[in-house]
This record gives structure tokens, sequence and C-alpha cells, in this order.
């Protein structure tokens, strides 16, 4: 109940964008955005079976959905290297330099 | 001299100058708002010459040397400024104005200079405007982070002045033009490395991302269009096709990003970014052709654009929230949604998505660098292009704005000034016009020709960008629970620099100290015992002497009022007798 009192104190200080914005955060509408994003994931891969690369520069990528899989692997990749590999190594306490 | 030039820095200096003069009624703000104007006046009126020649010391000074080179960075200079000012306008302390004014006047000092001279002075100038736009956070943490800054900026001025030096001990010139890879010389390199001191290279880069975070909300979107673009600028003029550059700007690209996936405070993401963006720009210098020079200055002109949009966000962010820490972030997309779209169009833009004016400007540069067959700088730049939009594209936004929370409505948040919103939603705009119109940002390319043969909006260029991007995206969508950004300090190149920095204390110190420790010891067997000497004399002469004179003169005093006593009782025959006595004596006196 609190809860909801505070929502519509502060929505009515929201503006269109706001509102609408705070809308989307539900779980009917996260879905619906969710399926729109591999929609158009989906369009996109299958669009590189119709518009090629005329002038590959180095030899993987004259094959289709090289890019697909360039975006994907390395950013999972680097994700993972970045996150659970370098950073617990030189990962120190915020102020370890004593100047905060 | 002629007079159809008008050199910007003039304008900044002298509002500088007479700023602290104004009274403290905020109507000097319009006053700050003229220089960029001027400035963009002088860069699309002013045309290729030799302008300024001052005789100096026996020296030509050039301070007006312009090229289509300088002409588009101070085209673009000029344009931030003004966004710079516009977003700065709220700020009532005149001490950052006037940081902000000398610094940008710097930037253009530089851009304009055509010898070494000139462009060491305007090159300081800048030094010691962005370390007070630093300082004026006011806060301990920014106070000390400024002054680590200052000293390595120093270091860097340095290098350069000592290789300039050098190179007219050597040529007999301070002219400042194309120097060539292969007859490169130690001054060159002196030089080169005072340039990349400002231009970040790793692993000269760690003072960007330790001051930029710390500077003031407004100071920050200054400092992150001109230092590094200004190295970029004196790059591509003096060191064009240097192979080393090539590698350089590669590994920075890289390097930035790697960096910026794990940092928590937004705007160290975005220094971090700075380095990578900033590598394209040096790679594309690096491999030195027509194209790639071209997408080092379109890059650098589109980079500044949205690189200051981006500064302009997460500063609205933090002065809003109070916070630029992503884990303390999140629901407020609903609260601050312009704030949103404005960061949005320019984390898109730096992700080189289509329709934003990064997509026109990255792909230029590294199809210039596969072009010319450097696979290595080329796919080095696409896997950059990953990383940027997983970390800047998406993870600062969404942690930020997002981060799977409800809104926001508990959170106080400070109201954002009008005023901020205009600097934003200018540049927002000419970031997506630059990306729809290539041609505005084309035809202002240092290689005209060149620049109108390379067309962006083909159909594969879209779909690759498309497919890069969005799969990338992908990535984050499946790695989101391992990129949540945690609050920690991650190790870098600084590490050595402050140890460099304490190597440097001890040298100083421990020599000292020994010294020291001599000089105390000498003083304890000699000075000491002199020391006590002289007291124990002087104590002597005191009691002796002093005492002596003092205490006599009392006795006398004394006994000559206990003789007074005595005559003066008050009897009438003691008085006459005495007087008799007075008078017979001196009766004597006189007749004898």
């Amino acid at each position: 109940m609190s809860h909801d009192t505070e929502k519509q104190v502060g929505e009515a200080k929201l503006g269109a964008l706001g509102s609408f914005l705070d809308r989307q955060l539900s779980p009917e509408r996260i879905r619906i955005w969710r399926i729109v994003f591999f929609l158009v994931l989906l369009v996109i891969a299958l669009l590189n079976l119709l518009i090629t690369n005329h002038h590959p520069h180095f030899g993987w990528d004259k094959y289709p959905f090289f890019w697909v899989a360039f975006g994907l692997i390395l950013g999972v990749v680097m994700i993972f290297l970045v996150k659970k590999i370098i950073q617990p190594l030189i990962k120190r306490p915020e102020d370890y330099y004593h100047d905060l | 001299m002629t007079s159809d030039f008008f050199h910007p820095s003039i304008a900044f200096i002298l509002v500088a100058a007479i700023l602290p003069f104004l009274p403290g009624n905020r109507r000097w703000k319009w006053l700050v708002i003229i220089p960029p104007l001027c400035a963009i006046y002088a860069a699309f009126s002013n045309s290729p010459g030799d302008y300024l020649t001052l005789s100096w010391l026996g020296q030509t000074l050039k301070l007006g040397h312009v090229d289509r080179l300088s002409l588009i960075f101070a085209q673009v200079f000029a344009i931030m400024s003004l966004a710079g000012i516009l977003y700065s306008l709220h700020v009532d302390d005149k001490g950052q104005h006037m940081s902000a004014l000398l610094y940008v006047a710097g930037g253009f000092g530089c851009v304009f200079a055509g010898d070494y001279l000139t462009l060491f002075v305007f090159w300081e100038l800048m030094s010691i405007g962005s370390t007070f736009l630093v300082m004026l956070n006011r806060t301990r943490e920014s106070v000390l982070a400024s002054f680590r800054y200052f000293l390595y900026h120093t270091v860097g001025g340095l290098l350069l002045l000592g290789g300039l030096l050098l190179r007219y001990k050597a040529t007999g010139t301070f002219d400042f033009g194309p120097i060539a890879n292969a007859a490169a010389q130690n001054y060159d390199w002196l030089i080169l490395a005072g340039f990349c001191v400002n231009a970040a290279v790793v692993p000269l880069h760690a003072w960007l991302p330790d001051a930029y975070p710390r500077g003031t909300v407004t100071g920050s979107v200054f400092m992150c269009a001109y230092t590094t673009k200004t190295a970029v600028y004196v790059l591509a003029r003096g060191f064009q096709g240097w192979e080393i550059l090539a590698i350089a700007g590669t590994i920075m690209a890289v390097y930035g990003v790697l960096y910026a996936s794990m940092e928590n405070n937004a705007r160290r993401i975005l220094s971090y970014h700075i380095v990578s963006q900033v590598g394209y720009m040096v790679a594309g210098i690096g491999v030195g052709t027509a194209m790639t020079v071209n997408g080092a200055s379109a890059h650098a002109y589109a980079h500044i654009l949205y690189k200051g949009l981006l500064f302009m966000g997460a500063g609205a962010v933090l002065y809003s929230a109070g916070t630029q820490k992503l884990d303390e972030l999140g629901g407020l997309a609903a609260r601050l949604p312009w704030v949103m779209v404005c960061y949005m169009v320019a984390a898109l833009s730096i992700s080189g998505v289509p329709i934003f004016n990064g997509f026109v400007s990255k792909t230029m540069t590294i199809s210039g660098a596969f072009e010319a067959h450097q696979i290595f700088v080329g796919v080095g730049l696409e896997l950059a292009a990953v990383g940027t939009f997983i970390s800047v594209g998406i993870k600062l936004p969404y942690f930020a704005f997002w981060g799977g929370k409800p809104t926001d409505f508990k959170r106080e948040l400070k109201p954002i000034p009008t005023n901020m919103y205009f600097g934003m939603g200018l540049l927002a705009i000419l970031c997506i016009a630059q990306g729809l119109f290539p041609q505005i940002l084309y035809h202002y390319l240092p290689f005209e020709e060149e620049a109108f043969a390379y067309q962006p909006w083909t159909a594969w260029n879209v779909l690759q960008a498309c497919m890069l991007l969005g799969f990338s995206g992908l990535a984050f969508y499946l790695m989101r629970n391992v990129i949540t950004p945690h609050k920690a300090l991650n190790l870098d190149f600084d590490y050595f620099y402050r140890l460099i920095g304490k190597l440097l204390y001890w040298l100083i110190s421990l020599p000292a100290a020994f010294i020291d420790n001599i000089w105390t010891n000498v003083w304890n067997t000699v000075g000491l015992r002199g020391l006590m000497g002289s007291a124990f004399s002087t104590v002597f002469f005191d009691r002796k002497v002093i005492d002596g004179v003092v205490d006599g003169s009392a006795y006398s005093v004394k006994g000559i009022g206990f003789l007074g006593s005595l005559l003066q009782n008050g009897k009438l025959q003691y008085y006459l007798g005495l007087m008799i006595i007075l008078a017979l004596g001196i009766f004597a006196f006189f007749w004898y």
C-alpha cells in the first residue's frame, strides 16, 4: 500500500516519456521487448545470406555469419576473460591508495 | 600579418582575464558565451595560410598556421566549446569558468601553432587549465588527483621541451612539420613521447582514468574533448605513417575496452573509452594513408561530439543522483528520461551504430586499415568495437538507468538545470546529423578528394555493423550476470607511476635523512656543549656581576632611606640643629 502511494506521488512527477519508460518495466512488456530483440537478431543474421561481403580483406570474412560469430563469441570470451580471470588478479579495495 | 585571420584563443584569454573583475551578480555569465561564438566564426571564416608571425628572441613564432588539418580540429573545438559552456552555464564559480576558458584557449593555440615554441606555450596552458578543472571539484580526492595530474603532465611537457630544444640545436629551426619515420632522430622520439603522454598511449595513459572521473561535472566535459584530441592533432601533423603508432593505437583500442568492461565508476568507464577511441585515431595516423588520416580526423571530430555528450550524460546523473558508481544506481530511466535519451544517442554513436556519427567515422578508419593491408590493426579495431558496444553502449546505461530494478521513486534527485539539457541537445542533434549526412563532416577532412571516395552508407557496411553490434548485444545478454559491476579498484599502470614517484621521493629523502642524522650527532657533541658552556657563563655573570650591582645599589638606597627616616622625626629642635650644622658647613666651605 505504502509503495503504491509512493509510486503515485512519483508518477505524478514523471513526464510523458518517463511514464512510458516506467510502463515498459512490467514483466509482460519486458517479455515482448526480449522477443523483439531476438527477432531483430534473426532478421539481421538471415539478411547476411542475401547481402554478402564482396571485398573480403582476410580469409574468414568471406563466409556468411562471420561477423555474427565475431561479435557473439569474442563478446562472450572478452566478458569472461575480463571479469573472471583478469579482474580477480588486479582487484583491490577502493581506497587502496588512501586518497579517497 | 593579414587582417582576415582571427585567433580564437584571444577571445578566450581576454574573457578569462576580465572575469575576476566583474561584479558577482551573474550577469557576467552572458560574457562566457561570446568566445565560443567567436571561435565558431573563426573556424568557418579563416582560410589556409600563415598569419600572426612574431619575432621574438631572434625566432619567428607562427601563431596562426592554418591548413585543412588545423581548420577541421578548430571547427570541432569551437562547437564543443559552445556546447561545454552551455552545459556549465549554471555554475557560479568564476574560477571554473576561467580554467575552462584558458584550457580551451590552449587547445586552439596548439591547433594553430606553426612552430614548436608556440606549441609548447599553449601545451602548458592547457595543462594548467585542466589541472584546475580537477582541483576545483574541491574534495580531498580531487585535489590529490589534480596534483598527480599536474606532475605527470609536467613530465610530459618536459619530454616535449627537451626534444624541441635538442631538435633546434641539431636543425636550427623550431618549425613544426611532418617528420619522416625513416629519418627519425633521438629528439624526434622525445617529442613523440611528449605527445604520447597527452594522447594517453598505453602505458602512458593512466593519468586519464585517474583524473577525469574526479574532475568537476562540467570540467570533465571540457577535458574529455581537448587534451587527447590536441595530441591526436599534433601526431597527425608530425608523425603520419609511423608504424609504431599503428600498433600502439590498436593496443590502446583494445586495452581501454577491457578496463572499461570491469569498471564500476561511470566516468571512469568513459575515461577508459577515451583511451580506446583515441587508439582508433592513433592507429589511423600510424597507418598513414590519406584514407586513414581522414578517418582519424573524422573520428576525432565525431568523438569529441559524442564523448562530450557521454560525459554530459554521466555528469548529469552524478549531479542529480549524487553518485557515479553503477552498483549504487539503477531504476532511473523513467525519472531522468531525457538524460537517458541523450546519453543513448552518444552511446550508439560511439558504438558505430548506423544513423549515428560513429558509424561514418569509425568504419572509414577500419576500412582504410584493411585497404592498407593492416589486418592486425583492422581486426583489433573491430574487436574494440565489440567491447565498446558492450561496455559503453549497453553496460553503463543498463546499470545506470535500469539495472533490472523497478523505477526508483525513493531516491532524491537534484533537478537538472535547463542549460545542461541545451548543451546535451546541441551535441545529440549534431551526432545524428553527421551520421545521416556524412558529407557535412567529410567536406572538411584534410584530404578532400579521398574523403568523398569513401561511401559509408552501403548495404554491406550497414549490415556488417548491425551483425557485429547486434550479436555483441546478445553476448551481453547472455553474460549479464557475469558483467555486473562491483566496487573495486582495478590496478593499472599508475601503480608503477606511484612506485617511480616513491622511488624519487626516497632518492631525495634518504640522503637528506642521512645528512640530518650526522648533523644531529655533530650538534649533540659540539653544538650542545658549547651552548651549555655559554649558558653557565651567562648564569655566572648574572649572579656575580648583575646581581651584585643591583643588590648593592638596593642596599645603599635602603641605607640612605633609613638615615632619612631617622632625620625626619618631626621634632623641631632636631631640624633647627641640623639647619645650623648645614649652615655652618656651607659657611665654612665658602670661607676657606
